[in-house]
């Protein structure tokens, strides 16, 4: 462009990219600065990150084994100390180990949820809102049935005829979350369906699968992140509880719902057994809210110039 | 027009930006009397910024500044939301180009109008409802108690607009801002809205400022003309002078219309000046 | 019988009791390589006119005919190469998320053409834009720059007729002239066969040879540009917008 050698800032920013790949990296950049810009967003974004690297590092970080205890006589209900930094619980296994670990089983609900609701809610409403007539109809009034389900009950139920365990607590998290995000979706597609670019398409012969697929679906996209994003806290929480009935994450697994469960015999006296794993699940829902309420300011379609 | 009625110094609104504040409008002066008055120009020339800025209604975060800002004698810099609450709508009010957006959806017309009085003396609910009607009627809606009690969304767009406008005088306004009142309408609509606002300049004595970027229109019916460019008037003439216009701006947007009777192939567009935005 | 022909066609929106007849046994006939123009108000149905030959309006009753064959719904993928069009709000037309090459790669990969990287280069400067917008996003562009490269997106495709549905009342008047002359200019050029709607009479006659008035979802007349000119309008209501279109007259003392 000009002699002056182009940072690579300039280059991001620049008005003219000159390849697909530099538009691309132009806008997420774009993006990224706005959503620099949002304090509570970043600190969102620290938690969360924090959350994945300890489940990533799990091994490293935790001093002592999450499931075998020590010395039963000695090292029972010890408090916080330098030794133990969140104490131990009943059966004399270090809170600080268990926490660590337990946030790969947070971790992989949050994602195994993400990754199973969302897809299934955006196919279902922008297949519902884009084809309208009877299609709209049948997919939504299924919709409805699911919608009408309380998530605990089902989840219950479901852990009742499949039997307890962290997977069957996830699959009936999943079948209960994505009814709001097809309607979501479908309520985009309504507005989206009828605009000229739209029509633009479909002057130009495009399938339908490929109205939807390249152009409805990148543009409910963002608003579903932000609604999937804010519902993590419900997830974790609806997790814990589950684990907290018994009927999620089986002893000894290190779950925090579970945690909390155990140590509640002993919150009068021994306060952080289940004080500890509740500050957790507090503060990674936090994580969640305040990510998700970032997004929102950052990709709500309706502040874009 | 010997008493001025709106007088104008040096206005400026700025708006914050990432690259720093942007000015959209960069020292604009003008004064009107009971006269119309068009500020004409391109999106983006700052001409509904400067209607916005005269009423107080900058959207944040942009700031107002003005050497000089008065109405009838009153500095409006500066000025509280009480002093505002009893000036808009009573003394000075503004037509905006979309009534759609502008109607409370959720309010009888009737209702809407009435409430436009209500800062406007001590007159009972009768009283108020007959001025509502009459109101109505002037403004050329055939059957004023159907849409008097009827809701925007019962109701067309253009006589939506008349609705909007009604609504905006029915106190009587001494300045009225119609930020392109009428291009939302059918010409055939347009030319009775305009008629309206006509009057109410030679008979009640009423300041128009009439926002537009049509400038064939203003120069059949404004009595003068500013023509704005990038925040600044480039030029400011009588209307029935636009034909002798000096600056190439204004030129240019004359001669690049198209005409019914000649056939100028292919039409003159406008080169822009940098210095022009200077 | 000419290139595009529009028998008797009818366009009824909804179920009978919201029933809306928006277009009501309007005929007209366009000839290749002319330009022709459909001038009304807002409800006059002439934009549900244009929208019907391109099939995103029904056809109710009546029937549209391109090259004498009739077509038929829903429209095939030909019919596309054949017809294309331009809408009226640039800043409604172009998808937010797609570069500029998006935009204009997509037609040609639908459509199954050959040498892309060329034609969405050629198409570019056709419409006067240089390379350096190709891989820019809609948001980074003026309105007018934005209804070149729906104009562009139009044309990709070669088609013979253009439907430009009031290509212009969203841009402003410098803008506009810079846009008409572009389509002037293309037409000259490629031979196209243009179907314009506007609302704006000047703007209509300085770009078509023939024009059709509509009003209230019928046509009231069939005028030429010179006759037009000559002002031998027959209807009060053509009188009426040639007024209106000269700008504003005090009331006459009653």
């Amino acid at each position: 462009m000009s002699d002056t050698p182009m940072t690579r800032r300039d280059w991001l920013l620049s008005d003219q990219p000159a390849s697909r790949n530099q538009a691309r990296l132009g806008q997420f950049y774009r993006t990224w600065l706005a959503f620099r810009s949002n304090t509570l967003a970043m600190v969102g974004l620290v938690i969360i990150g924090v959350l994945v690297l300890t489940a990533i590092l799990a091994p490293l970080i935790a001093p002592y084994d999450p499931l075998i205890g020590g010395d039963l006589r000695t090292e029972r209900l010890l408090s916080p100390s330098l030794s133990h930094l969140m104490g131990t619980d009943e059966q004399a296994r270090d809170i600080f180990s268990r926490l660590v670990w337990g946030s790969q089983i947070t971790l992989v609900v949050v994602a195994l949820v993400a990754v199973i609701a969302t897809p299934l809610g955006i196919l279902v409403g922008t297949v519902a809102g884009y084809f309208g007539g009877w299609v709209d109809t049948v997919l939504m009034r299924v919709t409805d049935i699911f919608l009408a389900f309380p998530r605990l009950v089902l989840a219950l139920a479901f852990v009742a005829a499949l039997g307890p365990g962290i997977q069957n607590a996830i699959i009936a998290i999943a079948i209960t979350s994505w009814p709001p995000y097809a309607r979501l979706a479908r309520a985009e597609t309504l507005t989206i369906r009828e605009s000229d670019f739209i029509n633009a398409a479909r002057l130009q012969g495009a399938s339908s699968a490929r109205i939807i697929w390249g152009h409805v679906v990148p543009l409910c996209t963002s608003s579903i992140i932000i609604r999937v994003t804010l519902d993590m806290a419900g997830i974790i929480l609806t997790a814990a509880g589950l684990g907290f009935l018994g009927l999620g994450a089986q002893p000894p697994q290190p779950e925090w719902g579970a945690m909390i469960a155990s140590g509640r015999r002993f919150l009068i006296d021994q306060w952080w057994v289940a004080t500890m794993p509740g500050l957790a699940i507090f503060v990674v829902s936090l994580g969640f809210n305040f990510l998700g309420d970032g997004l929102r300011d950052v990709l709500d379609p309706k502040g874009d110039r | 027009m010997s008493d001025t009625l709106l007088s104008v110094e040096n206005l400026r609104v700025t708006y914050p930006t990432r690259k720093g504040p942007a000015e959209v409008v960069r020292g604009v002066s003008f004064t009107l009397g009971r006269e119309r008055l068009a500020i004409v120009g391109e999106s983006g020339s700052g001409k509904s910024q400067t209607g916005r800025a005269i009423l107080g209604l900058t959207p944040k975060p942009g700031i107002v500044t003005a050497d000089k800002l008065s109405f009838d004698g009153i500095d409006l810099r500066g000025a509280k939301p009480r002093q505002w609450r009893a000036l808009r709508g009573a003394r000075m009010s503004m037509v905006m180009q979309d009534p759609k957006f502008s109607l409370n959806p959720v309010m009888t017309v009737g209702a809407q109008i009435m409430e436009a009085l209500a800062f406007h003396g001590r007159s009972s609910r009768a009283e108020k409802r007959d001025r509502a009607l009459a109101m109505l009627e002037a403004v050329q809606i055939r059957d004023p108690k159907r849409v008097f009690d009827a809701y925007p969304h019962e109701i067309s767009g253009g006589m939506g607009q008349r609705v909007m406008i009604a609504m905006m005088l029915v106190a009587e306004p001494d300045l009225m801002i119609a930020d392109e009142p009428t291009s939302a309408l059918d010409v055939t609509v347009q030319v009775e809205v305009l008629r309206i606002l006509d009057q109410l300049v030679s008979e009640k004595g009423m300041g128009l400022v009439f926002i537009s970027h049509d400038l064939r229109l203003v120069s059949t019916f404004c009595d003068r003309v500013l023509v704005m460019y990038a925040g600044r008037v480039v030029e400011e003439l009588k209307a029935s002078e636009l034909h002798r216009a000096q600056h190439p701006y204004t030129r240019g947007l004359i001669s690049c219309l198209p005409e019914i009777d000649t056939d100028v192939r292919p039409l003159p567009t406008l080169d822009r000046d940098a210095s022009w935005a200077l | 019988m000419g290139l595009l022909d529009v028998i008797n066609l009818d366009v009824i929106f909804g179920e009978a009791p919201q029933q809306v007849h928006a277009v009501k046994g309007v005929s007209f006939s366009v000839r290749e390589g002319e330009s022709y123009g459909i001038v009304g108000e807002s409800g006059s149905g002439k934009s549900t006119v244009l929208r019907a030959i391109c099939g995103l309006a029904p056809v109710s009753g009546g029937a549209i005919e391109l090259g004498g064959r009739e077509v038929v719904s829903p429209r095939g993928r030909d019919f596309y190469k054949t017809v294309q069009m331009v809408f009226q709000d640039p800043y409604a037309s172009l998808h937010p998320r797609h570069t500029i090459d998006r935009v204009l790669a997509e037609p040609l990969a639908i459509q199954g053409f050959d040498n892309r990287e060329e034609r969405i280069e050629r198409a570019l400067s056709d419409v006067g834009l240089g390379p350096g917008f190709r891989f820019r996003f809609p948001h980074q562009l003026s309105g007018g720059q934005r209804q070149r490269v729906a104009v562009a997106r139009a044309l990709i495709l070669e088609p013979k007729v253009l439907l430009l549905d009031e290509p212009t009342s969203a841009l402003d008047a410098s803008i506009q002239a810079e846009v008409l002359n572009l389509l002037d200019r293309l037409r000259a050029e490629r031979g196209l066969t243009y179907v314009m709607v506007s609302h704006d009479l000047a703007v209509v006659a300085h770009m078509c040879d023939r024009l059709l008035v509509m009003q209230h979802g019928r046509a009231v007349e069939e005028l030429t540009r010179d006759a037009l000119r000559a002002r031998t309008a027959t209807t009060d209501y053509t009188r009426q917008l040639l007024a209106a279109s000269e700008g504003y007259k005090p009331a006459e003392p009653k």
